[in-house]
């Protein structure tokens, strides 16, 4: 995904989930999760009045605090991200972002009845937003099967279809016809077409599928690791992707793949935690409840969603009595955990430079916006990293990259060859 | 009663078969939770007819070793993947004996095809859907909750959620690598025809009925919290020569906690030639 004309550093990007962030403990007593069975008479229309505009206050501050862009993602029927719609909230960004990308990761393929809808919808952002799309795609997990109650086994197929459908409508000129095994079209012809040329940016999803891994990587999309785990976790995904990547004929970049980690960046350690404490762990009691943490957990997988060698992996790799990110009672366990990262600059600055050192991750997604963080707490930590941790990150990164993952520029690449190559 | 493994391609698909006994071919269709998807070998309940019968009991696409779960995305395709079946075994006239997921299979070739079904036993059958008497959320329920309870899929499977039968199949965690990975295997190919609509049944089904020759027999458990037994009484209705016998605090795998009530109603009906 990294194109000629990208710096060749680490990009930081700001992630928000924009969560219900009104619930009490009678909520942890009264139900198993916060998940598609949450009781929606618990929602008050009125105390949602004028939030999802804070939210997007809070996503253009990064912006203006110079971030490489912004981070929206869809989730259904949960107390988790109130962001059914994405892309509403990506057109209500558009003439607002000044610089940076608007990242959907990603629109829910298998849920359209023709994924040539989403081809729509993106194209319609990247003329908007004059060409800051960066296009996801996810076939969705548990959450969203049993939302839509849609088939999880045929969901796989449908994805890889209807991406190979969207990206047909956005590359072949039309009309053009398609034909799948799940998908059948007689005229692919959207109006309007993309802004970035052949295509946006494209990324995808993935826990710890070798399948997954082998789709994104033969078709030069980026991969964004979307398990919550420790640094030696992520390894484990990245350096197998970075392989996978060699395999099929592509040259690795770290910009190829992306992590999502939540930051909380305070003056010293102590005011970080002192400043963060209820909204973390509001975050991993309420928001994770039946999703990452033991409490509640089945919806999060839903069966046939993996090949059965997929799975077998997967069972042989994992402990089910092992605690889940939403299992953390203390701060012991958060940094334990280390998806959660609190701290002062030089703290949180270290860490992250471990997962783009270590892991080779390119693509850095912060969740700022954390539980019920209010919106003070979190355009200062926005701020002050954007001050502090940026900057030292953006010039490590790019002095590691030049080195390992040299790119030609943009100049040298068009005066040597007339389609610049993407690496 | 030793059962031997064979394979067989149908359809250009291959098929596991797990068989056993000798007299007249039963085959029998796997539910869900069941042999090949529970375990590798046969419950008691199969050992039993096949004291009677020769049991032929393949397993599903993508179950065992049977291959072409890629073709199958809707229950007809299974309906014909065992037609296909039994003209590569040279059965004419099929006696069936089919549970759960097995037993909706049946009916929709019986629908297609009714020339060649000569005999129906279905165990709790899935296939309607009567308002109010919606398939139980196994999909859901097949996870743990908490890290590792399962006893929500017990109450589902079984009468006695908290009895040793059930405890033993489904015990709270992990069960085997080998097993979990057969019962994920199984939940895969049913996610596939049986979880659009939610979940396993074929709103065309029940106005096709009528076309079914076959003399039936519906065996259910009055307490079957998986598939209510108001959808059994629709199928006795509606299968022209169709009766329905009822097991007094029985659950969905009846066959599996009460072989012996269940062997009583199937194999005089399935021996005789007419219904019992």
């Amino acid at each position: 995904m990294s194109t000629t004309s990208e710096p060749n550093r680490a990009q930081l990007f700001s992630w928000h989930f924009m969560p219900w962030p009104y619930l009490d403990e009678t909520f942890e007593k009264k139900y198993e999760s916060g998940w598609i069975t949450i009781p929606n008479s618990e929602f008050d229309p009125e105390k949602a009045r004028g939030l999802y505009q804070e939210y997007l206050d809070e996503l253009v501050h990064a912006d203006e605090m110079g971030y490489d862009g912004v981070v929206l993602n869809e989730h259904h029927q949960n107390i988790y991200g109130l962001m059914p719609a994405p892309n509403l909230l990506a057109a209500a960004l558009t003439p607002r972002m000044k610089n940076g990308k608007i990242v959907v990761l990603g629109n829910l393929v298998p849920l359209h009845f023709r994924p040539l809808r989403v081809a729509e919808e993106y194209a319609m952002l990247d003329c908007m937003s004059g060409g800051k799309m960066v296009c996801g795609f996810a076939p969705g997990g548990g959450h969203e099967a049993f939302s839509y109650s849609y088939s999880m086994p045929l969901a796989r197929e449908r994805f890889w279809e209807g991406i190979d459908l969207i990206v047909q409508a956005w590359t072949k000129p039309g009309p053009t016809e398609f034909y799948g095994k799940h998908y059948q079209m007689r005229y692919v012809n959207p109006w309007p077409q993309p802004l970035q040329r052949p295509h946006p940016p494209i990324w995808v999803p993935g826990s710890n599928s070798i399948e997954t891994m082998y789709e994104v990587a033969k078709r030069g999309f980026c991969y964004f690791v979307s398990t919550r785990s420790k640094l030696a976790g992520v390894k484990r995904s990245t350096l197998r992707f970075e392989e996978i990547v060699g395999e099929v004929g592509q040259t690795f970049h770290p910009n190829k793949m992306g992590l999502l980690l939540s930051v909380y960046v305070g003056e010293t350690d102590e005011i970080a935690r002192r400043e963060s404490e209820e909204a973390v762990f509001y975050f991993t009691r309420y928001c994770l409840k039946g999703h990452l943490r033991r409490a509640g957990r089945r919806l999060t997988m839903a069966p046939g969603g993996l090949t059965p060698k997929s799975y077998q992996s997967y069972l042989e790799n994992s402990d089910v009595t092992s605690k889940l990110l939403g299992d953390a009672e203390n701060w012991k366990d958060i940094d334990e955990m280390g998806s959660i990262i609190v701290g002062s600059p030089e703290t949180v600055r270290q860490k992250l430079w471990e997962f783009v050192n270590d892991a080779h991750i390119g693509n850095l997604l912060i969740q700022f916006h954390i539980g019920n963080l209010s919106k003070e707490k979190t355009l200062k930590s926005q701020k002050l990293f954007a001050e502090t941790v940026l900057p030292k990150l953006r010039a490590d990164s790019q002095t590691l990259f030049e080195k390992k993952y040299p790119v030609k520029t943009a100049a040298a690449a068009t005066a040597t060859s007339k389609k610049p190559k993407s690496v | 009663m030793k059962s031997k493994t064979r394979t067989v391609v149908a359809g250009g698909k291959s098929v596991e078969i797990l068989e056993a006994g000798k007299g007249p071919p039963v085959l029998y269709l796997h539910g869900v939770y069941d042999v090949h998807s529970l375990q590798g070998e046969m419950f008691a309940f199969h050992e039993a007819l096949a004291e009677s019968f020769t049991v032929i009991a393949p397993a599903h696409p993508g179950c065992g070793e049977s291959t072409g779960i890629g073709e199958i995305s809707n229950i007809e395709d299974l309906a014909f993947h065992y037609l296909d079946l039994l003209d590569a075994l040279d059965i004419r006239s099929a006696t069936i004996a089919g549970f759960c997921l097995g037993g909706w299979i049946a009916t929709e070739m019986a629908v297609r095809n009714p020339e060649r079904i000569g005999r129906m036993a279905l165990i709790a059958p899935a296939g309607l859907q009567e308002p109010g008497a919606s398939v139980g959320d196994f999909f859901m329920y097949s996870q743990n909750r908490d890290g590792g309870i399962m006893r929500e899929l017990r109450e589902l499977l079984f009468a006695d959620a908290d009895g040793p039968i059930a405890n033993g199949i489904v015990p709270d965690g992990r069960v085997s690598v080998s097993n979990e990975v057969r019962r994920y295997k199984s939940l895969t190919i049913t996610g596939r025809v049986g979880w659009e609509p939610p979940y396993l049944h074929d709103r065309k089904l029940r106005g096709r009925l009528r076309r079914i020759t076959a003399p039936t027999m519906l065996v259910w458990g009055d307490t079957d919290r998986m598939i209510p037994i108001a959808n059994g009484r629709a199928y006795s209705e509606n299968i022209p020569q169709a009766s329905l016998r009822i097991v007094k605090g029985g659950g969905h795998s009846v066959q599996i906690e009460k072989p012996d009530e269940v062997l009583a109603h199937v194999v005089p009906f399935l021996k005789s030639g007419k219904d019992s």
